[in-house]
């Protein structure tokens, strides 16, 4: 009884093993290729039942931006330092003054590093700015985390100066 | 007791040739056997002439398969005649093996005089797959990131440079183009809403679709092999983290629950695995998981940051395996292939330059990646059989994050 399920077991192994190895080689082939159509609008996706979306679009008419001093980062790091860290009661102090106000943060990273990793870098450090001050008492509701990566420097410079301004949250007021 | 342990070993060897059958060992063959192939041109209308000769000749050389040869010592010969009028331009080939005398391409072509490009990469494919029985990429496109005064737009060019075309005017940040399996649509990051959208575009229609708008970041988006999923990268939840959901929006699943976060999701051939980033030890690596999620492997294990990885797609009836290129940062970023026997990187491109984020032809053999030199990204192809690197045409602006159509 033992053996015939132990067969069995190596059967199905050797079969999955057998079927991957034959289905590598499987793909659609490719639509001829003919010129290219131009591109309009932006048409919302086709189904309404996503998990969550965007809240309502932010009202940036009147955003405001260099109001406070970005938090800035070490190289490949989301940590903020103590020294990054003191510029953050001014903003939850104007946070908890001004009820109507939303922010937005935006996470960059300098140039170095690849591009994708960098988006996902940036929106840590977003992150992580915005948990302090969520700690700092402002609610995370009204938070909203953008990440830029590396594609979207302050300083356009290529030393370690300019690096050290592009690895930065920046903070964007937002609201009537 | 004997029995169940026979039956565990078994199963681990099964698993281990399974794992060893993923993933192929990168030989470097220099000079690659490449064939003698002389180009006599056409006779007819000589500027024609000369436009077809320059193309095809490109072509020939950027295959990977032949040397440009004189006549004499040549393995194959090129002749034939090239016609155009009002209508259209008729181009007749004849591509003769020189030790049998045979032919083994008689063709005419026929095309109007804008699509001469494109009517010659018809006949450089043909002649590749004739002689070598191997597919050609002398038909196929390249999507990529065009930056210009800090504007971000997609833009699409044949696989030699030529012809670009600007596919977005958002003026905007548009970046990480991603193809569908078919050809019909590219997926990409759009930040023309105020955030980084995952937004697809079909390229015959020119109708485009925001796919995933979550909270916080959208992006890194993939299609599966058979086109019916994505993968992404989500930060709803929390950190970045790996989704799937249909390609045409919802039925969403989260795959990845870690403190670090996920990106660059590539998949496997067969649909099953998938490949992405994670840095959640501290540095990025590159992790394999299964689709519907479960207990993610790690693979690359030292330089200390990997990224950007992409699958190759061997074509149909090859019997090459699927290969996984990473970008690793050693001083500079560098190019290699992973080597899952033993967990290491061989290196394919590694100059001094940044090399980065390369994206496989579907031949599975050349490469499309962005080298930066002074700070100036350019696109370059290589051959990864002989390591050759092909400039490509320079652009106004700089070219990023390409990725090489079906």
């Amino acid at each position: 009884m033992m053996l015939l399920r132990l067969s069995r077991t190596i059967f199905i192994v050797l079969a999955t093993a057998m079927a991957l190895i034959i289905c590598q080689g499987c793909r659609p082939k490719p639509k001829p290729q003919g010129e290219l159509g131009s591109i309009s609008g932006m048409e919302p996706g086709s189904d309404v039942a996503m998990v969550s979306s965007r809240p309502g679009e932010l009202d940036m008419a009147n955003a405001q931006r260099g109001m406070f001093a970005p938090v800035l980062f070490a190289f490949d790091s989301a940590r903020i330092s103590s020294r990054e860290a003191a510029k953050l009661p001014a903003v939850a102090r104007y946070m908890k003054a001004n009820a109507s106000k939303t922010l937005v943060i935006e996470g960059n990273c300098d140039e170095r590093g690849t591009a994708e990793y960098n988006r996902s870098l940036g929106e840590r450090r977003a992150q992580a700015t915005r948990e302090e001050l969520v700690k700092l008492g402002v609610s995370a509701s009204r938070i909203t985390t953008i990440s830029y990566g590396k594609d979207k420097p302050a300083n356009a410079g290529h030393d370690e100066a300019a690096w050290g301004e592009n690895r930065r949250c920046e903070f964007v007021i937002a609201g009537p | 007791m004997r029995q169940s342990r026979f039956a565990f070993i078994a199963v681990l060897f099964c698993a281990a040739a399974v794992l060893r059958v993923a993933y192929a060992q990168v030989d470097v063959v220099k000079g690659a056997g490449k064939r003698a192939f002389a180009v006599s041109g056409f006779s007819g209308d000589a500027a024609l002439a000369e436009q077809v000769t320059g193309v095809l000749k490109n072509d020939l050389r950027l295959s990977g398969y032949f040397q440009l040869s004189p006549p004499a010592g040549a393995e194959f010969v090129q002749s034939g005649s090239v016609r155009g009028d009002g209508s259209g331009v008729a181009i007749e080939c004849i591509v003769t093996e020189v030790a049998t005398k045979q032919a083994v391409l008689t063709k005419v072509y026929q095309g109007s005089a804008q699509e001469l490009r494109r009517v010659v990469h018809k006949l450089s494919d043909d002649i590749v797959q004739a002689i070598t029985k191997q597919r050609g990429i002398a038909q196929t496109k390249i999507a990529f990131e065009l930056t210009r005064n800090g504007v971000k737009e997609l833009a699409v060019m044949d696989y030699d440079g030529y012809n670009v075309r600007q596919l977005t005017h958002d003026k905007s940040i548009s970046v990480r183009p991603k193809w569908s399996p078919d050809g019909r649509k590219l997926i990409y990051t759009s930040y023309k809403g105020g955030f980084p959208d995952v937004v697809d575009v079909d390229l015959y229609t020119g109708q485009r679709r925001r796919v995933a708008s979550f909270p916080g970041l959208n992006s890194g988006a993939a299609f599966s092999p058979d086109g019916q999923t994505l993968a992404l990268t989500l930060s709803k939840d929390g950190n970045p983290e790996l989704y799937t959901m249909n390609a045409n929006g919802g039925d969403l699943h989260r795959l990845t629950h870690t403190h670090g976060a996920e990106s660059s999701p590539t998949w496997l051939p067969d649909g099953q695995k998938i490949a992405y980033v994670s840095d959640n030890l501290g540095t990025p690596q590159v992790y394999l998981i299964g689709r519907d999620g479960g207990e993610p492997t790690r693979l690359t294990v030292s330089p200390s940051y990997n990224t950007e990885p992409d699958w190759s797609h061997p074509p149909t009836g090859s019997e090459m395996k699927p290969m996984l290129v990473v970008t690793s940062r050693l001083g500079k970023m560098q190019i290699g292939i992973y080597n899952g026997g033993d967990r290491s990187i061989t290196p394919v491109v590694a100059d001094g330059a940044d090399n980065e984020g390369p994206s496989w032809a579907p031949d599975g053999r050349h490469l499309v990646f962005t080298k930066t030199v002074n700070w100036r990204p350019r696109l370059y192809l290589l051959d990864v059989m002989t390591r050759e690197q092909i400039q490509l045409p320079a652009i106004e602006g700089d070219a990023s994050e390409p990725a090489w159509g079906p």
